[in-house]
């Protein structure tokens, strides 16, 4: 019912131009130009339907859809307001002292830089036109793609052409093609006999173009979080997150309801706070609750959630993220509100996705009856490398430094220091009839020692690489690889006096040697069991290696982090006194290295300032409890 | 001289045992979760996509919250633990992956591995497996 439903300010054209980054290389090779530098290092997955397509869809052919994400809002007539601050949304809200100059983000005031150029079409620094053609919904896109450019004297490239209501849109990034499509009004008649309207307005760059956050930002994203968050109640407050002065400050934009931005708020909350039991986010014009289906899986404990006063328009939407155990929601201020035709249709729809829900809007719900039968469907978040002391953690971490440097340099004949004379190692690749990459696992294929498949005793035993020399001549013939540190995940499965074992996860690529072989990327799980050898190293008595293709997402990340080790701490950029400073406040805050860096910096390198500081912000419990995790 | 042949009857045996372990273990997982903890030596440990577990209590409480699952096994690997790091106890590592439903979740994959130690039963006269240590985690646990 509700995406029928009409707004009169939803689809209006007046776009109001906002300075976004300029983009460079704009004009001539149209294809390429949407790359980005980010994108760029990735690099060389060619073909694939890696995490480049929705890119790749707009460079070939645009696509054809109605539900382009976030193109509606980005269009809308929504510059952005001075809201007033409502101090009963903020139900999370610890620090009204704060809170008042929020809301006045006055730095986000851009724009009103359409120029009225004698043209016809105005000109805005964006660089993007959005071209709209009403009653566009009729026609077939290639017909009136093609049509309009066989009168129109500029080529263009139509950019994310898509259909809402009945007028069809896209957009160019090139002023002298806007100029020539808006003399194109009118000069079209269609089947029907009716002339083809052709309106030109400079718009806001199409949304698949807004820049995800830079690491950087990504920084300060997760400190104003942790600024945010309520240790004690796991409550986490992002009510009209984008005018937090400190995110304003640094002239970062957190639009939750870009994808990229909602996914970056996801991503930190599963990494830091996975056990979140409240969210609030409130006033942050979300429509869309696509991003949040992540929270079903990743943060299963959460019990209160707060989407008043955004842009939700249709209950349907909550089907999205139906798999919390909600116990409390605000939908308050949300156009599907209105859709309603009484307030007991309201619970009724709300409660068909949320059956525990007790409390929506802040009104008590008579309690659900339920069953006895009650079985557990949510299991425990998943956590990082788990090492049991910073003592193991050193050790191990030292040894996979010092292993992988040589069994990626290209001769891996240096590692039978590395093993026991009576080593045993084997290796495993997922066996699948219908995985078309299995080529790219080639290389292990043959080798690889499965045991639900591989019935036959003598070759069971084969397969099996036992005593030093064996093992690492067999290590010495696989392809030469480059693995990704950062990415390792260490569980320590058994430690004693005569034996450390522990499992490694993380992804590496092959090298490429003349031109052979592609560039793969690859995941692995690889159990070794050590004994002790020489004071504190290790020796390996037994390495199991299991290799599979990477999935997307892997891909995606991996290579990306510049950390040189798996640890959460912050690579030392420090100056040897600072780092020696930086220990010492640690030590005696009992914050980790990455808050207590961040207390030591704010303070200029003045301890004695940093520690009163600390002390007063303690006292006043304004300290977050990530502060303190090790 | 007879070392090598040691060595390969005890690879074989250790094929065979890691068949039925992966049999019972996964059996009891999904239909016979009680029985489960028996599997476990009293202090052994579990670290379960990151979250450590101690002890047959803890084991206990942890599988028990655990929602009821369908696993299916697609690989399997073992070896004979070096005895240098066993202080001469027989022990296997066995290595297993997969794919895991559990209820009101998506399927997923998973990989496993356990050190098996053979222990002297009180109420039997043969030797028994037990697991000292097992390791799981979601293949695409971060994605």
């Amino acid at each position: 019912m509700a995406d029928g439903g009409h707004y009169y300010n939803e689809h209006d054209d007046r776009t109001a131009p906002q300075q976004y980054r300029n983009r460079k290389g704009r004009g001539g090779n149209k294809g390429q130009s949407y790359d980005r530098s980010r994108r760029d290092r990735r690099g060389g997955h060619p073909g694939g339907p890696g995490p480049r397509s929705r890119l790749d869809d707009v460079d070939g052919d645009v696509t054809m859809s109605d539900n382009s994400q976030d193109s509606s809002s980005q269009n809308r007539y929504n510059p952005y307001v001075i809201r007033p601050f409502r101090k009963g949304d903020r139900r999370f809200d610890r620090r009204q002292g704060k809170g008042a100059n929020r809301g006045g983000g006055g730095n986000n005031f851009r724009g009103g830089d359409r120029g009225g150029g004698s043209s016809g079409v105005g000109k805005n620094r964006s660089g993007w036109y959005k071209v709209t053609i009403p009653h566009g919904r009729k026609y077939d896109k290639k017909w009136i793609l093609s049509a309009i450019q066989n009168i129109c004297s500029v080529t263009f490239t139509p950019v994310q052409f898509h259909v809402d209501h009945n007028r069809a849109h896209f957009y160019v990034d090139d002023s002298a093609a806007a100029n020539a499509l808006h003399k194109c009004s009118h000069k079209i008649t269609d089947t029907d006999g009716y002339k083809v309207e052709v309106h030109v307005n400079p718009s806001n760059p199409p949304s698949f173009l807004l820049a995800d956050l830079k690491p950087e930002h990504l920084e300060h994203l997760k400190q104003c979080m942790a600024k945010r968050f309520d240790g004690s109640q796991q409550a986490l407050d992002l009510n009209n997150i984008r005018t937090d002065p400190d995110l304003v400050s640094q002239n970062i934009e957190v639009i939750l309801n870009r994808k990229s931005n909602m996914e970056a708020v996801i991503k930190i909350i599963q990494e830091n706070i996975p056990e979140l039991s409240s969210l609030n986010l409130s006033n942050n014009r979300i429509h869309k609750l696509d991003e949040l289906t992540e929270l079903v899986t990743k943060v299963p404990h959460l019990k209160t959630l707060n989407l008043s006063h955004n842009e939700l328009k249709s209950d349907r939407e909550l089907d999205k993220v139906k798999g919390l155990k909600l116990v409390e929601l605000w939908l308050n201020r949300n156009p599907l509100c209105d859709f309603f035709k009484d307030q007991a249709a309201y619970i009724s729809a709300v409660r068909q996705r949320f059956p525990r829900l007790l409390k929506l809007d802040g009104h008590d719900l008579p309690p659900p009856i339920g069953f006895d039968v009650e079985t557990p469907t949510t299991i425990p978040p998943c956590k990082g490398s788990c090492f049991g002391s910073d003592e193991i953690k050193a050790l191990i971490l030292r040894f996979l430094q010092q292993y992988y440097s040589i069994y990626d340099s290209g001769d891996r004949q240096p590692l039978l220091d590395a093993y026991h004379d009576g080593a045993s190692l084997s290796l495993t690749t997922p066996y699948s009839t219908q995985n078309p990459s299995r080529s790219s696992l080639g290389e292990y294929y043959k080798d690889t020692r499965n045991l639900k498949r591989i019935k036959d005793s003598t070759m069971r035993f084969r397969l099996l690489k036992h005593t030093r020399l064996n093992v690492v001549a067999f290590l010495n013939e696989l392809p030469k690889t480059q693995h990704d540190i950062a990415s390792f995940t260490v569980d320590v499965n058994t430690y004693t006096n005569t034996l450390l074992s522990f499992t490694v996860s993380g992804v590496f690529k092959e090298v490429v040697v003349d031109g052979k072989s592609r560039e793969s990327t690859m995941a692995f799980s690889r159990v070794f069991i050590t004994v002790p050898a020489g004071g504190s190293g290790l020796c390996i008595v037994n390495d199991q290696l299991f290799i599979r293709m990477a999935t997307t997402e892997e891909i995606r990340r991996a290579f990306v982090a510049p950390a040189p080790t798996p640890s959460s701490s912050p690579v030392p950029t420090l100056t040897a006194q600072q780092q020696e400073m930086l220990t010492a406040f640690s030590v005696e805050s009992g914050m980790n290295l990455e808050w207590s860096q961040k207390c030591l910096q704010d303070n200029e390198w003045d301890f004695n300032t940093a520690a009163q500081v600390f002390t007063q912000l303690k006292t006043e419990g304004k300290i977050p409890d990530v502060a303190f995790i090790k | 001289m007879a070392s090598t042949l040691d060595f390969r009857t005890h690879v074989d045996q250790s094929c065979r045992y890691s068949e039925e372990f992966v049999n019972i273990y996964y059996d009891c997982m999904d239909k016979k979760r009680r029985n489960l903890t028996r599997l476990y030596l009293d202090k052994a440990t579990l670290v379960w996509n990151g979250n450590a577990v101690s002890g047959q209590d803890a084991l206990g409480e942890f599988f028990e919250a655990l929602p009821s699952s369908e696993f299916q096994v697609q690989t399997l690997d073992c070896q004979p633990v070096h005895e240098q790091a066993t202080q001469g106890q027989t022990t296997l590592l066995v290595v297993t992956g997969g794919t895991v439903k559990f209820e009101g979740n998506k399927p997923r994959f998973f990989n496993q591995n356990f050190l098996l130690t053979a222990q002297a039963s009180p109420n039997n006269d043969q030797p028994v497996w037990k697991i000292a240590s097992d390791c799981f985690r979601f293949q695409d646990w971060n994605s």
